[in-house]
Order: C-alpha cells, then sequence, then structure tokens
C-alpha cells in the first residue's frame, strides 16, 4: 500500500490529538456527570457538523508538548439548527485549559472567521487562568496583548457558556457576549479563590466568589443560571434562534404555534383595576406573544424591569416591561442598566422593542443617587433614542415623569390602554407636594386636590394631543403590535437597521 | 438548617404583616407589605422556609437593606 507509513502516522498522531487529557481526568467528568469539551461541541452542533481546526496544535514549550493537544482547546465550525457558527471550547484536562499563545491563535482564528463570514461565535468556557510559566515576566505577561483582542463591533452574535471554573480569559470573552448561559456549580471570576485569597489574605468561597447566584443576581454578567452542561447549552441554542446569524441580516422568522394569542381574551383579570395594587407583569408579555416564546434575558437581576426576546406571529421581538410585581415597578439604576444593555443587543441584530409601561417613576432615595441614578436613566433614555429598530410602545397603567419618556415615551407608535394615567408625579404625590397636606391632615381636602391634579391624565387626553396614536382594548394589544410590527418593517434594508451602538460597552 | 434574613429591596413604610412567626412559607409568599411610590409592595420570602422572626410592625419605616424578618429554611 503506497504511503502506508504516512497513513499509519496520521493515524496514531490523530488519536493522540483527540484524545485530550488524561483518562482519569475524564473519568472525574464522566463521574460528575459533566460533559468534556468534544462532548460539548458534539451535544451543541448538529450531528456531523463539527469541522476542526488546530487538532494538531500544541504548546509552544518544548517540554509541555506531549501532554498539550491542541493547547487546551478545541476549535473549529459547525451548524446549529442548520446555520453556521464557529465554535471554541475550552479542554479543561489539558492544563486546566490555562490561556497559553497556541491556544490564543486559535482562538483568534476563529473569532476573525467568524466576524469576515458572518457567523455567530459560541464560546465554551471552563479554564483556570493564564499558564504559568508560560505567561510570566516581561515578554510573556506584555506579548499576551498581541494574543487578545479587546475590540468587537457586534458584526455578529457571541454566546458563551460558562461551564465550569473560569478565571481570566474566559471571563473577558463572556463579559464580551451578547449572552452568557453558565452551570450551577460553575464559577466565573477575574481570579481564582487561591489567587485571590493569597493575594489580599482573605479566605474566599469560590461560590461566593463568583458562583451563579453572584452572576445572576447581583452582577447580571450571566443572564441564566442552568441545572446542566446540556441544559445550558440548549439555552445558548435557544438564544441564537430567536437572531440572524449576523447584523446584516433580520432575525429568522418562526412558525407560529397553534393557540398563539388565546390568553388575550383574559388579559383584564391579570392587571387590577385600583392602580395601587401589584401583579406579574410576565403573564401579561406571555399572553401577548406567540405560545411559550417569552425567552426572558438577566431574570434574575433587576427583575422590576423584565426583558427577554419573543415572537409575535413568528417575528422575533424584544420586550422591555416595568415590572410592578417587583418595587411596585419603581425603576432603580440597575433597571436602568439591563435595559440599555438590552436594547444594544436588540438594536445590533435587528429585532424590533415592544415597551410595556407600568411604573409609579424613578426609584428616589439615597440609594438610587449613590448608584448614579441619573446617569443610567440617561443612558437608558439615549439607548432607546439611539435605537433604529422599530420601537412600540404600550401603555398600560400608570407612566408617569422622565420614567414615561425613557419608557417609550419616544416610540414610533405609542397605544394606551385606557388604563393609562399619565403625568408628572402620583396625583396624591403632587398634593402633598404642592400644598404640604397629607391625607390625615385633612382627607376631604386631600380628596378633593388628589382629583384636581388626577385630571387630563387618561389615555384619551394623551390620545387628543395625538402623543399617543391609539387609545386600545388591553385585549386588543397583541393584534395592534403585530399590525404595527408589519407597518414598521424596514423593508428598503430588509430589516436591517444602522447599528449606531455597535461600539457601545459591553457592560452597563 | 440555615438562617436566611429577608432584607428589604425598597424603602417605604410597612402597612401590614402578611406572616406570622412559625408559619412555612414557600418561595415568594409575601411577609410584608411596604407602601413605597404609592405602591404597596409585599416582601416576599427569598426562600421556602419557616419564619422565626418578624421584624417590623405596622406604621415601621423601612429602609433599603434593612432586615424585615428572618426564615429558617
Amino acid at each position: 500500500m503506497p504511503f502506508e507509513k504516512e497513513i499509519a502516522e496520521h493515524a496514531a498522531r490523530k488519536r493522540q490529538a483527540l484524545a485530550m487529557g488524561s483518562s482519569r481526568k475524564l473519568e472525574e467528568f464522566a463521574k460528575s456527570g459533566l460533559l468534556n469539551a468534544r462532548q460539548r461541541i458534539g451535544y451543541l452542533l448538529d450531528t456531523g457538523s463539527f469541522q476542526e481546526v488546530g487538532a494538531f496544535a500544541v504548546s509552544e514549550r518544548p517540554e509541555d508538548r506531549d501532554r498539550s493537544a491542541g493547547d487546551g482547546v478545541v476549535a473549529g465550525y459547525g451548524r446549529i439548527d442548520r446555520r453556521p457558527v464557529a465554535i471554541l471550547a475550552y479542554d479543561f484536562t489539558i492544563l486546566g485549559a490555562s490561556s497559553a499563545p497556541i491556544a490564543s491563535l486559535k482562538f483568534q482564528h476563529v473569532r476573525k472567521a467568524a466576524a469576515k463570514h458572518s457567523m455567530p461565535l459560541v464560546i465554551l468556557a471552563e479554564a483556570g487562568g493564564a499558564r504559568i510559566p508560560d505567561i510570566m515576566g516581561a515578554r510573556g505577561t506584555a506579548r499576551a496583548r498581541s494574543h487578545q483582542v479587546y475590540e468587537r463591533r457586534r458584526q455578529t452574535p457571541w454566546v458563551t457558556a460558562i461551564l465550569g471554573q473560569s478565571y481570566g480569559s474566559p471571563s473577558w470573552k463572556a463579559a464580551m457576549s451578547d449572552f452568557v448561559a453558565m452551570r450551577k456549580g460553575a464559577v466565573m471570576a477575574v481570579s481564582s479563590a487561591r489567587v485571590t485569597s493569597v493575594a489580599i489574605s482573605e479566605s474566599v468561597d469560590p461560590e461566593e466568589l463568583g458562583g451563579w447566584r453572584m452572576r445572576t443576581e447581583v452582577t447580571g454578567e450571566v443572564d441564566r443560571a442552568c441545572d446542566t452542561d446540556q441544559d445550558t447549552l440548549d439555552t445558548l441554542r435557544r438564544f441564537l434562534a430567536y437572531l440572524p446569524g449576523h447584523a446584516m441580516a433580520a432575525p429568522p422568522r418562526a412558525a407560529v404555534p397553534l393557540g398563539s394569542g388565546e390568553k388575550m381574551a383574559r388579559i383584564l383579570e391579570i392587571v387590577p383595576e385600583a392602580r395601587s395594587q401589584i401583579y406579574d407583569v410576565r403573564k401579561v408579555i406571555d399572553a401577548i406573544v406567540d405560545t411559550d416564546s417569552f425567552f426572558p434575558v438577566k431574570e434574575r437581576f433587576a427583575k422590576v424591569m423584565a426583558c427577554g426576546l419573543a415572537r409575535i406571529e413568528g417575528r422575533t421581538v424584544g420586550i422591555i416591561a416595568s415590572n410592578p410585581m417587583f418595587k411596585g415597578g419603581a425603576l432603580d439604576p440597575e433597571a436602568c442598566r439591563k435595559a440599555a444593555g438590552f436594547i444594544v443587543l436588540c438594536d445590533s441584530f435587528n429585532v424590533p422593542l415592544i415597551i410595556l409601561a407600568d411604573t409609579p417613576g424613578f426609584l428616589v432615595g439615597v440609594e438610587g443617587e449613590r448608584l448614579a441614578l441619573a446617569g443610567h436613566i440617561m443612558n437608558f433614555v439615549h439607548a432607546l433614542e439611539m435605537a433604529t429598530v422599530p420601537k412600540l410602545a404600550v401603555v398600560m397603567r400608570k407612566s408617569y415623569g422622565q420614567a414615561y419618556i425613557n419608557m417609550g415615551g419616544n416610540a414610533d407608535e405609542i397605544a394606551a390602554w385606557y388604563t393609562a394615567d399619565v403625568s408628572f408625579m402620583d396625583p396624591a404625590v403632587a398634593v402633598n407636594v404642592v400644598h404640604g397636606l397629607r391625607q390625615q391632615d385633612d382627607p376631604a381636602r386631600f380628596e378633593e386636590l388628589r382629583r384636581e391634579f388626577g385630571r387630563d391624565t387618561g389615555a384619551y387626553d394623551l390620545a387628543a394631543g395625538f402623543l399617543a396614536q391609539d387609545v386600545i382594548d388591553p385585549r386588543e394589544t397583541r393584534v395592534w403590535l403585530a399590525r404595527m410590527l408589519e407597518v414598521h418593517e424596514k423593508r428598503a434594508t430588509n430589516g436591517v437597521g444602522e447599528h449606531l451602538m455597535n461600539t457601545w460597552p459591553y457592560h452597563f | 438548617m440555615s438562617r436566611v434574613e429577608v432584607r428589604s429591596e425598597i424603602p417605604g413604610i410597612v402597612i401590614s404583616i402578611d406572616a406570622a412567626v412559625d408559619d412555612v412559607l414557600a418561595e415568594d409568599d409575601p411577609i410584608i407589605t411596604v407602601e413605597s411610590m404609592k405602591m404597596y409592595i409585599p416582601i416576599p420570602a427569598p426562600i421556602a422556609g419557616r419564619v422565626t422572626e418578624i421584624l417590623m410592625n405596622e406604621g415601621d419605616v423601612v429602609a433599603t437593606g434593612q432586615i424585615v424578618a428572618v426564615i429558617e429554611t
């Protein structure tokens, strides 16, 4: 047989390249119910679609060559739901997937291909930080700059799964991503608990340092926590299904599930008549959108602002809704940060925005001021002004003061439910501020003044000045939105917006 | 068994106490209701468990982050 020696050598080398780390480490993964790097890629990508690059790459240090298959990362291209993606999975069984120069070259290769050929970039993260000794010394540290890229123009979506301990480089990639899912039990932090405790003499619990509660509830850097590797990967797949593969295309249109819109008939049972009473706006969203299509982002962070992707008549939309269930719907700095980031995501990938308003205003007070509330309010409203995707707003109940503008007062089309109530502040607060009168001081006079301040604040007052384009029955909301999405479809550009915020910050 | 402190996320006035010591609550069951921004806002159990302490009375002023109750899980 010709080339017998070469064929045998190629097979042997390939076996070694694909074998990953020691069998003991691979068994540990299996015993813990975790997938290893190659299994993760196999699970996420369409069967047989993985085309690898860099399988034969190894560490540049001669002494590590035989134990650094792929230099600790598995990279390549594939398809998810038949759409092309570029992918990088850290292989924790190889030197803890620590970041090193050859691994960085592989990452840059697929990152550039993703941008140039309009594919989403998928990062499956689990890595112990920079590799020592490779990174040590002036040369090791300073040249790491040439292996990293910190600039991104959101040409294609980036999604990251945090599937194990992730320190340094994988945390930077997560921070740069449009969507991050995390397996419960995994950790995302700048440095490991060990490095941290040595540096600051403080014993640190990894879960406290960067566990899922910290990342989803306190900082909002992770969008969703999942129970298993498989759930986490399914979540990435589901997120990507809402978006186009790149910024120069409209999102894919999906089939409309049976039963969509049927809950609209009962929407009046969700929203209480008394405006001081709370309810969960997610039930309203669920009724309006296509059946089971609401996909919340950062659901555990800034709960007062419900944000998420959904579909209406098969069209992807981004929903921003104040939720009276939490903090009475009063918007705080975190709510503004969440909304601003979500608007940037939607606008970058041509997803029309729908804003549902029911808020008593911004949550004033020392706490908000300490967190620079004014700056966050302006970032949020600036993002909304800059967005060139269609913007539709529904004023459900009350919407007061500057919060009225932030919650879609500058939208392309505004519909007011007949329950809408728009003013500078709640009439009862106005009585107190203007007349220095509290209800208990003189109930009859207070009620008289409250009624006075409550005049001209309704849906028809808004519509009379053409400040809302229509007054609708809440049960008509889905139909109104579906119709307006069609009207405002950007036909001249096939649904593609101007992306004026594609270089806005990674984190707000 | 662990002790979970329930804190108010919002400043305001306590207008009702909705649970009692020894009540076994599910996650999100209301413990007290605070009036703030002209809204009646429940402070729910962050986790399922038994109420061991309620530290507020009706009419009390509550600050952001203040502990209002303790739950044992």
